[in-house]
Parts: C-alpha cells; structure tokens; sequence
C-alpha cells in the first residue's frame, strides 16, 4: 500500500488543495483514501476546494479530502489554531459535513496558537513596516519561535484538557510577550482558557501512535502547506516561514509509526509562478492578466503576485526537497500566449542548495535573486512536456478547471513509484 | 498560502463548539421539564450586575423573550444566535464591560413558567442559562401575554452599576410578537415573584420605571404569529416611540442589539456598524438596516432615543 505525499514546489497556491480533494475522490490505487494528515504550518493555509456542484470551501485546518468525508488528522508538527478551527467547522457544517469535529484528530503535543501570538506577530510585521516578510498575521511563525526558546511553556493542545496549567502557560506567555513588544491587547487570559476548554472538550486529542493505526487502515495523504520555496532554512531568508515545508516532517512521521519508505512523492507546481507577499518572485510580470479570487489583498500580505513558470526555482525546490515522484501540474486552462516559460536566469541556469541553516548565504541569495534577470523561452505548446523535460520528473496528473472532474491523469501507475530511502 | 480566511475571536469561538454539540441547545426544555428551572426561577430573586475589578464600566443589557407558542420557532433561532452577542459587542468595542442576561416571558394567565430570569455575565455563562429556560408553546389566544411582568420585575429587581454609580441607563431588549396586559397584577406579582404587592400597577406607570433605568426596545420579528399585525407594533410604538422595532429576519437579533447597543454608547454610528456587518460576512446586514433606519434618521441618538411617542408625567426622560 502506498502512502501519498503532497508538497508546493513554488510560494505556495500551486493547488494543493484541489490535488487532495481529486485523491481522496478517486482513491490511491483503487483504494479508498483514509485520512489526510497535516505535516506543517497551521492556520494561515488557504488551501481551495471547489466540488462539482458548486460547493467551495478554503481549508486552512481541516484536511482538503474532508468534503469527501475523509478524516483529518493534525500531526505534532502542525500549529493548530482553536479559534480558527471552530469556525472553519461551522462553515463546514453549512456545506453538509455533518459534525466536522468527528472527522477530525490531533496529536496533543502539536503547538497551540493563541491570540497573544497573534498579536505579537502583527506588532512585529508592523514594526518593520516597508520592509515587512509577508508574514500571514496570523502568529505561526511566533508560536514557533516562543516554542523553541521556551520548550516546556508553550501552549500545547493538550494542555487544553487542563485548563489550571493552559492558564498559567498563556499567561506566561503574554507576560513574555508583552515585556519585549509592550502592551499587546487581546482578550483576557480567562476567556482564551474558556475558548481553549471549549476545544480541548470538542475535539478528540490523540498520542503520537495514533498516526501508525491511520497509515495500516488505507492510503493516507500527507497534505503539505505553503512551498518548498518558503522553508524556514532553504527558502529565500527573510521572506520565508517558521515551518519546514519539505517532505521532512511527512518523512520522519512515516519513520516514526515505521512506515519509511511506503510514500510517493506528488510535488504540485502551477504553469503560472505565483507569490503572496513580499520577497523574491524572479518572474515577476505585472502586465499578466491574472487575478486569484481566494487570495485578495490583504493587509499583512499585500498583493498577490504572478510570474512566469520559473524553472530555475522550481528545480532548486526540488533539489532541496530531496526529489519527487511526480509532478501534478495545474492551471493549464490559463495556458495562452502571454504566459512564458523561464529556463534560465541572466547568471545561471541552476542556484545551489546551501547547508542547511546557513541563513547567512541564504540572505545573500536573495539579494542576488532580487536583482536577477530571467530568460524566456516562448509559451510552450505542450505544457507537461516542457515541464517534465526542464525538472526530469513526470508529471502525471494536471489539472484544467477546480474540480476533481477537471484532472486528467497522464501516467495511471502513478503511484507505483516509491521513494525506497526515506530521506530527513 | 492562504491569507487566513476563518476569523478568530475566543467569545465566538467558545460559542462555536459549545453549539457544535449537536445536542438541542434547549436541552432542560427538550428534556420534558415543565417547571422553571430553579437558577432561573424570579421567585424572590434579584439579579444584581455589579462593576468589577476586571470589568469597572459594566454595561448591562437584558435580553427577555416571548416564548409563547405564537412564537413558533422563533425562540429556537434566537436561541442559536444570542450566544454570538458577547462577541459581537466585545470584538467590535461596541460595550467595554457589557453584562448580558437572558431571560423569557410566558403568559402568567395560563402558562406554568410565566418569567424566566437569568443571571447578569460578564462571560458567556449566561448561555448556560439560555439552555435552562423551558419553552411554553402555550399562550393566550388574547394576542396578549405578560411582558409587564417582566417588566415589572426588571424595573424593581435588578440592581445595576452603571446605573446606581454612573447614572448610565443599562439596555433592555423585549422580543416578541403580542400585547402586554393593561396592568401588572398584584396577585401574580404575589404568586410569581413573591412580593407583597397590594394594587395592580397600571402598565404605562411600570414601563415608566422601568426606563429610567434601562433604555427599552421591544422588537418584533417576522416569523412569528402576530408579527404582521399592524397592532402589535403600534401599541409598543405608542409605549417606546421609535424603540419598537420590526425585525425582517429573526437571525439578525444579535447584530440589532449590538449595534443598538453600540450606536447607544456612541462607539459607531449605523453606516459604520452596518460596515461591520460586512466586514464579518453578516449575511443579515439588509434586516439590521432596515430595523435600525427608523431609529437613526432620528438624528442624534442619543438625544432622541427614550423619548417615548407620546410625552406625559414622569415619561419625560431622555438619555444624557
């Protein structure tokens, strides 16, 4: 039985979203998808799913199989966000997902983010005004960064069972916050607890095992959010997020529940190289007549931006992720003339991949990747070829319209083909 | 990467999975209880909302509602919305320190829970007390049913801050769809609330006192029996002027009384709030709209709201 993983070789919006949704309503190898696992970020995931009748809804928490009725589960390296989740349910619960909470576990040692995050990520973006990383606002990054300098005090879900110690922790937390950045507002801690309780009671919180019963049940999807091109150490430093978006954590979760080496890998990539927010976007074209209905404007991102297909970065994604199996490729109904195919740049064809944590090198990456000029060749005729050619990996399904219905499978044995070194 | 669609608010997202239990949120009702239940029982009681270190402007608003039968399913649908109210006013600054209470009103002539009265909160506890209170179905067929009650227990048993210390009127919401009764009785006063009362008190007289305390709106949603009765809302508008209010949408009471509740304490103006609605994807702005129009085109609100429709005695009172 193979396992399936799923990650974004670009800035993220390739379409991992609309990827999920097709495998959990057709299957993986004849057999019915039982669970998608979230192996990173958190919250800040907008990932779409568009149903053949019509119903739509952007997931940000819940798996992207959950309108096909396949259960979700949040891995440890997910940054769940309760107050987020509780909405997200209820607009499930509009769209017919009876109990959405019953499709759904998380681990109890993933990170919890909290309103005082929250704000202390938006505080911080503000502060550096012109010069902000594109940061979400939602305080990932931050719920990251408190947990590695403080351990053992950060909110985790299953403190949310016991609301003596989760009060204690949030208020350290804030006070931490709050002697660094100043006053920071939010709500009282009491009624963050009472919110937290509230989910703590709701969802079913699960220990790390948990995950080795789904991956013996059937296939499971490990949905990947945000890109390649924005992990914390490979991406382009600073404009990158406090999440490892690699297969890594998909990888060491499969190691762990002692399933290495069953997953094959779907890197999804769109014919048109996009970027929500600040940093580098070689390919950058304004004059592109393209806008996304799922990502407006918005005031901690900005605007979102197209490009051109963008081999040269595609390729140093792949490069840093250890390798694909195969590429879905979407969007191909906006394929046309003014969309161009970026094969090399002005001073190279290949960028190296650094050691890893090496942010140093990676800043003068960017640097030099801010001032580089692409080199285009015409629009292709054949989209897949010209992508399964520049990146030497196949790509076996793509993508032509939102829906599940609207993916043409191009290599029917896709999912034969598995990694056997579980790379970390 | 998505920009974070789903919002994020601890009020609303207690209220979230509370309600996600799937269980009936009238569940003492739903489980045959007949008799009130004893946290919400007026016998004797007082409900008292008081400043606080943590909350030192408390703001009370009561929200009492008919749960008579010619409600229909109203009182259901409130019951699913009210919850959204503390977050409501707390996420849009509407009220800094609001106490909400929630309570209902039976008919004292035949129902077996005429008043129903639930504690002043400063968190969502008073939602519990949403879950306690027994729906009647049961009702007159007079079209009349005993708000005056009600009202006569909130005028004379409730003991509010912001009113005894800071000369703040708090905010009563009456939700219904009939007639009070001409006056309060003394011997249901008696029988439910316990006090020695000798003589009836005539209605105008109770409402009266009742407003100098609370500034009182009656509203009227569509959907229920007597809505469309061209009476019903001319007999409040006689008593509140133009604080009784049609509500188009039953769904919308939350963001009515919010924004009621904001435009009172100055903290928006209607365009503002209604922009608010959007802004959180109100699907009910238009219902909010045309309830609050009549009350905003008053100019000033705060000058013109309170002034009952016809001015006599001691109804002379208007907010400062």
């Amino acid at each position: 039985m193979t396992h399936v993983l799923v990650a974004d070789l670009g800035f993220g919006d390739a379409g991992k979203g609309t990827v999920v949704d097709w495998l959990c309503a057709t299957g993986v190898q004849g057999r019915p998808v039982a669970a998608v696992v979230r192996y990173n970020g958190g919250g800040q995931a907008g990932h779409s799913v568009v149903l053949p009748d019509g119903r739509e809804h952007v997931f940000a928490q819940f798996g992207s199989g959950t309108l096909r009725g396949v259960h979700t589960h949040l891995s440890r390296f997910m940054v769940v966000d309760p107050l987020a989740l509780a909405v997200e349910a209820d607009h499930l619960a509009t769209l017919g997902v009876r109990d959405p909470f019953r499709l759904l576990t998380v681990d109890g040692d993933a990170l919890l983010a909290t309103p005082y995050h929250r704000a202390a990520n938006q505080a911080r973006e503000i502060a550096r005004g012109a010069h902000r990383h594109g940061s979400c606002g939602k305080g990932v990054g931050e719920t990251v960064a408190y947990s590695l300098a403080h351990p053992a005090d950060a909110p985790r879900v299953s403190d949310a069972r016991t609301p003596a110690v989760l009060g204690d922790k949030l208020r350290l937390l804030r006070q931490r916050l709050e002697e660094e950045l100043g006053p920071l507002g939010g709500p009282p801690v009491d009624a963050t607890v009472r919110a937290f309780a509230a989910f703590g009671s709701r969802v079913t919180i699960v220990s790390p095992g948990f995950l080795g019963h789904l991956l013996g049940v059937g296939p499971v999807v490990f949905e990947g959010a945000q890109g390649v091109l924005l992990d914390e150490w490979h991406g382009f430093h600073p404009y990158t997020t406090w999440s490892t978006t690699t297969f890594a954590n998909a990888e060491t979760l499969l190691a762990e529940a002692g399933y290495a080496g069953t997953a094959t890998r779907l890197g999804v990539l769109r014919i048109v190289t996009t970027r929500h927010g600040a940093g580098p976007l070689v390919t950058e074209d304004p004059s592109l007549p393209f806008v996304d209905p799922h990502n407006p404007t918005n005031r901690w991102q900005g605007r979102f931006r197209f490009g051109h297909f963008d081999a040269v970065a595609h390729r140093y994604a792949l490069e840093v992720a250890g390798g694909v199996d195969g590429i879905a490729l979407t969007h191909l109904d906006l394929a046309g003339p003014a969309l161009r195919f970026c094969e090399a740049y002005d001073w190279t064809d290949r960028i190296v991949p650094g050691r890893r944590g090496d942010l140093a090198r990676q800043e003068l990456l960017t640097r030099r990747l801010l001032r580089t000029t692409p080199r285009y060749a015409g629009p292709p005729v054949d989209w897949p070829q010209a992508v399964s050619r520049a990146l030497r990996v196949p790509v076996v399904v793509t993508s032509h319209g939102p829906t599940a219905t609207d993916k043409q499978v191009l290599r029917p044995n896709w999912a034969a083909r598995v990694r056997r070194a579980a790379a970390a | 990467m998505g920009s974070g669609v789903w919002s994020t608010d601890v009020y609303d997202a207690a209220d979230r999975y509370r309600r996600s239990t799937g269980r009936s949120a009238f569940a003492y009702s739903d489980s045959g209880a007949r008799t009130v239940h004893p946290q919400l029982d007026p016998r004797g009681a007082v409900r008292e909302s008081r400043d606080s270190a943590e909350h030192p402007e408390s703001i009370s608003i009561a929200v009492l509602f008919d749960v008579t039968g010619s409600m229909r399913d109203v009182p259901r649908v409130l019951q699913t919305k009210l919850p959204k109210l503390l977050g409501l006013l707390l996420r849009k600054s509407y009220a800094r320190d609001p106490q909400i209470m929630f309570g209902a009103i039976g008919d004292a002539t035949c129902d077996r829970v005429p008043l129903q009265i639930g504690q002043f909160e400063s968190d969502n506890r008073m939602d519990d007390d949403l879950g306690r209170i027994v729906l009647e179905g049961g009702g007159g067929g007079q079209m009349t049913e005993s708000y005056e009650l009600a009202l006569y227990f909130m005028a004379r048993h409730t003991e509010i801050d912001c009113f005894a210390k800071r000369g703040r009127r708090g905010y009563l919401f009456v939700i219904g769809d009939e007639l009070a009764y001409d006056r309060v009785k003394a011997r249901e006063v008696r029988n439910i609330i316990g006090d020695d009362l000798h003589e009836d008190i005539p209605l105008r007289r109770i409402v009266s006192e009742v407003r100098r305390r609370y500034d009182t709106y009656f509203l009227v949603p569509h959907g229920a029996g007597h809505a469309g009765n061209p009476k019903v809302l001319s007999f409040w508008r006689d008593l509140l002027g133009q604080n009784a209010l049609e509500l188009d949408d039953p769904a919308a009471v939350c963001e009515t009384i919010a924004l009621t509740v904001g435009l009172g304490e100055d903290a928006i103006d209607l365009d503002a709030g209604l922009a608010d609605l959007a802004e959180v994807g109100s699907t009910v702005t238009a219902s909010v709209s045309n309830a609050l129009a009549p009350v905003a085109r008053g100019g000033r609100v705060l000058s013109t709201w309170g002034l009952p429709g016809t001015l006599q005695g001691d109804d002379r009172i208007s907010r400062l």
